[in-house]
């Protein structure tokens, strides 16, 4: 038989909190890759007694399949060189060698995301005319079923329909847009700024900035694309990267560009990087709290953290003005890809050592973020992957939330310049519940993406399931799963990868009126290098999602 | 009559040609360019099977190249560009079955130009951000026109953009690689000069005034000057540039001095690449094995062998068996006669290939073959089919990877 037909994972302690289940013991039953009521007697069953057992993981922003992803490969010859990774054992399929550090090849990442037991992962930036790239990098990253976000508001004909004031055009370019990249949500990275980059402004330094000379500010794009993903009824809101980022009191923009958008639906992505107080030249200070504060008073925002975590990481955005600073003022490796009409590319790797004053403030606001959240379905646990360190690192940050001694031990290690008067420095005792982990890695990021079958275990949700030994340390714990189930199909056995399908691919094709095309296609025979007709994905596995159903 | 068809003809990738197909023969194209016109030619290729010499089915011949490949210890794969990305991804898959050296057919000269830019980074953009942003255009050593036909018209000198309205050119002339004209700044460097001249054009930018120049140098100073009026400025070398003359620090110059111009303004580097999808191999390459090029998976894991091309290695190094996937020029060259080592071609035009044991003809990536390929600045394009072919690269490719992953199961251990 198949692995794949049925199962019935027994007595382990379900972890199910989207159904309000939190560590009773109960049965999962598995029939074809979704989760059913029950199964007859004599099903095949896997013993998951003393264990726990939770939904698979979902990464809602990370960098793993893109063009970008793919530069920053290249600048890493020597971490690549020191994490080989020989094929997997499978039982059956496709085996892969490969390489990883901090931006591993494809399998290796799919392969790692499903021995971490997450089996859904967003590739959070892309950009639309990169696309096809990030869609063939994904049909050789198995294991997860995967997406990507496409980039916008940094786009030469979005920024004309603003300052038009067209906002209906706007939002049926965005539509046509996701369509066209095969993309699943739209990413806003630092509005106006990658544009302001790219024509010599620099940057822009705050929302009423104007856009390299136009009538356009980085309010207005926040705003044009929010109400167009939220009238488009997308199953993710807009995905924002504020303006500023990394910038020393920075929590003023951020905090302006949620009140902007207060009433509307957005998500505000590794708000870590925006949290900043002090003042240029006279030093840092963490704003978590008050930034924290307002996302707890406004359930119409929800964030993913960002966490930065000490060690290898790799900075890969759009963000592009901020890759340059980074490099003046690091002196490392550093790649700048312009890309045309659309968005930017900046690469620089990065080490964040706890004895470095800005690394240590920068890990003191995450963890503040994750501990003052009042609601943990609109706080995800990200890492920003590899920008604030490697998923690999999740676990680690799973303990660093769990528990408190150890957070405590290693707050006493880092450099304190920056920590006088922040929360965490003061003596943070919350730690997180199991069931709140399976909120910010499951549950909660299923939810915010619109994925209803995803990060539960209720009857007709996707049959992705991770189950852990309990471990006093709660890094291994969560480092280690026993067992992952992907789609039904039993893929960690005895914590060893043994079956490596591929995914699902998660992309949306709303509707649009047809003006927009031939609108476009003028746009694109002044402007592009590619004709319009070669513009959009084909071919691509898996149909879009119907949205407003069920996935 | 097929329209916005891709060309692969030079790195320019030009996607918006008119082809006309008659009597299952490209009849007509256009734009007229000389160089797409040899790459498509009148689109015919062989359509043959062979083992020894002798046609046979496609089923044998992979079979016969299955057992010659697994019997090997040390076999080589070599990825050529006239091949679909997933055709070439799925070479790579062969030669980590095998524990094979796998290497695409980067130039020495590009190679080099990655080294550099892996140590260091580089400063790049895609071609319409050029067409579209460039007013100040710097050759190195280069007129795009001869190579790459179409360069100039459609992005660094093209006349529609969303941000320039005039564009200013410094043309520079090493050796005999002249750079175009007219230009308003024209200067001329020997060989021997050419990287001090770049030293030079990088010190004035830091606003280091050099003291005394020799007067053959004294124009960098000049061209720092001029490139400094510029809003955003590409800079324009040829990739694969073979010469005699030139100095393999060029590159290493060049990428330092465009990364240098983002600061008191904006530039990008253009590295002119040859045709066929190279890019698209090394992209490839990339992604599935974490390095570009020149990979080896002799310890069942991919280890980067920067220094040395994959051809290089057939010579020495004990390589037992050679799978190439697609054509590869150099190979019908005496040097590398196939009938060394025993080879397998899986590509277009292998039967034609003198020495290869077992030689399957496929379709072209572009012309018979639908797919992606990557144009010089590595944005992913689509393939169509224009004619018809009797067998894919890709599922060939891919019939000799089931074949061997059959083999590996039946091998007891
Ligand atoms: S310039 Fe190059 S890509 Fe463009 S049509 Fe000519 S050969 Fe083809
Ligand atoms: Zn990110």
């Amino acid at each position: 038989m198949s692995a794949k037909t049925r199962l019935r994972i027994v007595g382990g302690a379900l972890h199910d909190p989207a159904n309000g289940v939190d560590g009773e013991e109960r049965d999962v039953c598995i029939e074809d890759g979704r989760v059913v009521a029950s199964l007859p007697d004599g099903a095949p069953t896997l013993d998951a007694r003393g264990m726990v057992v939770m939904p698979g993981g979902v990464d809602i922003h990370a960098h793993f399949a893109s063009s970008s992803c793919n530069h920053a490969r290249r600048l890493i010859p020597e971490e690549h060189a020191a994490d080989p990774a020989s094929p997997p054992r499978l039982l059956d399929g496709e085996s892969r060698s490969g390489s990883g550090g901090t931006v591993p090849s494809t399998f290796t990442t799919g392969y790692r995301y499903a021995g971490l037991g997450y089996t859904t992962a967003f590739d959070a930036a892309v950009a639309p005319l990169l696309a096809r790239h990030s869609h063939a990098e994904l049909d050789d990253t198995p294991c997860v079923d995967a997406g990507i976000f496409a980039l916008m508001g940094n786009d030469e004909y979005l920024l004309r329909q603003i300052e038009r004031g067209e906002r209906e055009r706007a939002r049926d370019y965005a539509a046509w847009l996701l369509g066209a990249a095969g993309a699943y949500a739209v990413k806003i990275v630092n509005p106006g700024g990658i544009e302001a980059w790219k024509a010599g402004q620099r940057n822009v330094t705050g929302l009423d900035d104007e856009v390299s000379g136009r009538k356009v500010t980085p309010r207005a794009i926040l705003e044009a694309l929010t109400d167009a993903a939220n009238q488009l009824g997308l199953p993710h809101p807009v995905h924002i990267h504020c303006n500023n980022l990394g910038v020393v009191g920075n929590a003023a923009t951020t905090l302006a560009s949620m009140e902007t958008l207060a009433g509307r639906r957005a998500h505000f992505t590794h708000l870590q990087f925006h949290c900043y107080g002090g003042e240029p030249g006279k030093g840092w200070a963490s704003a978590a709290a008050k930034v924290i504060e307002y996302v707890n008073a406004h359930p119409e925002v929800s964030v993913d953290v960002g966490q930065v975590m000490f060690g290898p990481a790799m900075t890969i955005t759009a963000d592009a003005p901020v890759e340059y600073l980074l490099h003046q003022s690091s002196g490392r490796r550093w790649t700048n890809i312009d890309i045309e009409l659309e968005s930017g590319c900046g690469i620089v790797p990065l080490t964040y050592k706890e004895k470095t004053a800005v690394s240590a403030l920068q890990w003191v606001v995450g963890l503040e973020l994750f501990l003052l959240s009042q609601d943990p379905w609109r706080v995800v646990l990200s890492t920003d992957h590899p920008n604030g360190g490697s998923f690999l690192s999740y676990p680690a940050l799973i303990q660093l939330l769990m528990d408190r001694a150890v957070r405590d031990d290693r707050l006493k290690q880092v450099n304190q310049r920056f920590l006088a008067g922040s929360a965490l420095a003061d003596g943070l005792a919350r730690e997180y519940t199991l069931n709140e982990i399976a909120i910010v890695t499951r549950a909660g990021p299923a939810r915010l993406l619109g994925l209803q079958a995803k990060g539960q275990l209720g009857v007709g949700a996707d049959a992705d399931v991770t189950i852990y030994s309990r471990d006093p340390d709660i890094a291994r714990m969560f480092s280690t799963p026993r067992y992952v189930v992907k789609g039904g199909t039993l893929i960690v056995e005895e914590g060893q990868l043994r079956r490596a399908p591929a995914g699902r691919r998660l992309r949306l094709a709303p509707g649009y009126d047809d003006a927009v095309v031939r609108d476009l296609r003028k746009h694109f025979e002044a402007y592009s290098s590619v004709s319009f007709d070669n513009y959009p994905v084909r071919d691509l596995r898996d149909a879009p999602l119907v949205i407003g159903r069920t996935a | 009559m097929l329209q916005s068809v891709t060309c692969l003809g030079c790195g320019c990738g030009c996607d918006d040609l008119t082809v006309r197909v008659r009597d299952g023969r490209i009849a007509e194209l256009s734009p007229p360019c000389p160089v797409a016109r040899q790459w498509f030619g009148d689109g015919s290729v062989p359509r043959e099977i062979r083992t020894d010499g002798q046609s046979t089915t496609v089923e044998q011949a992979v079979e016969a190249a299955a057992a010659l490949l697994s019997g090997a210890e040390h076999p080589v794969v070599i990825i050529a560009p006239d091949l679909t990305t997933r055709a070439q991804c799925i070479a790579i898959a062969v030669a980590d079955a095998l524990r094979a050296e796998v290497d695409g057919t980067t130039s020495d000269s590009a190679a080099a130009g990655m080294l550099v830019a892996q140590r260091r980074g580089r400063a790049a953009a895609s071609l319409g951000e050029i067409k579209n942003r460039a007013d100040m255009v710097l050759f190195w050593a280069v007129d795009p026109r001869e190579r790459y036909p179409r360069y100039l018209e459609r992005y660094a000198a093209a006349e529609s953009a969303t941000h320039v309205r005039s564009r200013r050119f410094v043309s520079v002339s090493v050796g005999d690689d002249r750079g175009p004209e007219p230009a308003e700044l024209a200067a001329q460097f020997a060989p021997g000069e050419e990287v001090d001249a770049l030293a030079i054009i990088q010190a004035t930018l830091r606003g280091r005034r050099p003291g005394e120049l020799p007067p053959r140098l004294q124009p960098a100073v000049a061209i720092a000057e001029r490139l400094l009026q510029g809003k955003y400025i590409a800079v324009v070398h040829d990739a694969e540039a073979l010469g005699a003359g030139r100095d393999p620090q060029r590159v290493e110059g060049l990428l330092a001095l465009t990364q240098l111009l983002n600061g008191p303004t904006r530039a990008a580097l253009s590295s002119l690449r040859a045709g066929g999808n190279r890019s698209g191999a090394e992209a490839a390459l990339t992604w599935q094995t974490g390095y570009p090029m020149r990979v080896s998976f002799r310890e069942g894991h991919p280890h980067y062998h920067a220094g040395r091309a994959g051809l290089e290695r057939l010579g020495s190094d004990g390589a037992d068996a050679l799978l190439v996937a697609g054509s590869v020029a150099p190979l019908d060259h005496p040097a590398l006669a196939l009938g060394r080592i025993p080879a397998v071609v899986i590509g277009p035009r292998a039967s034609a290939m003198a020495g290869a044991r077992v030689a399957i003809d496929t379709g072209v990536a572009g012309i018979h073959e639908a797919g992606t390929g990557y144009r010089m600045d590595e944005v992913p394009l689509p393939l169509t089919s224009l004619l018809e072919h009797p067998r894919g690269a890709a599922a060939t490719l891919g019939l000799l990877l089931s074949v061997l992953r059959r083999r590996a199961e039946a091998k007891p251990g």
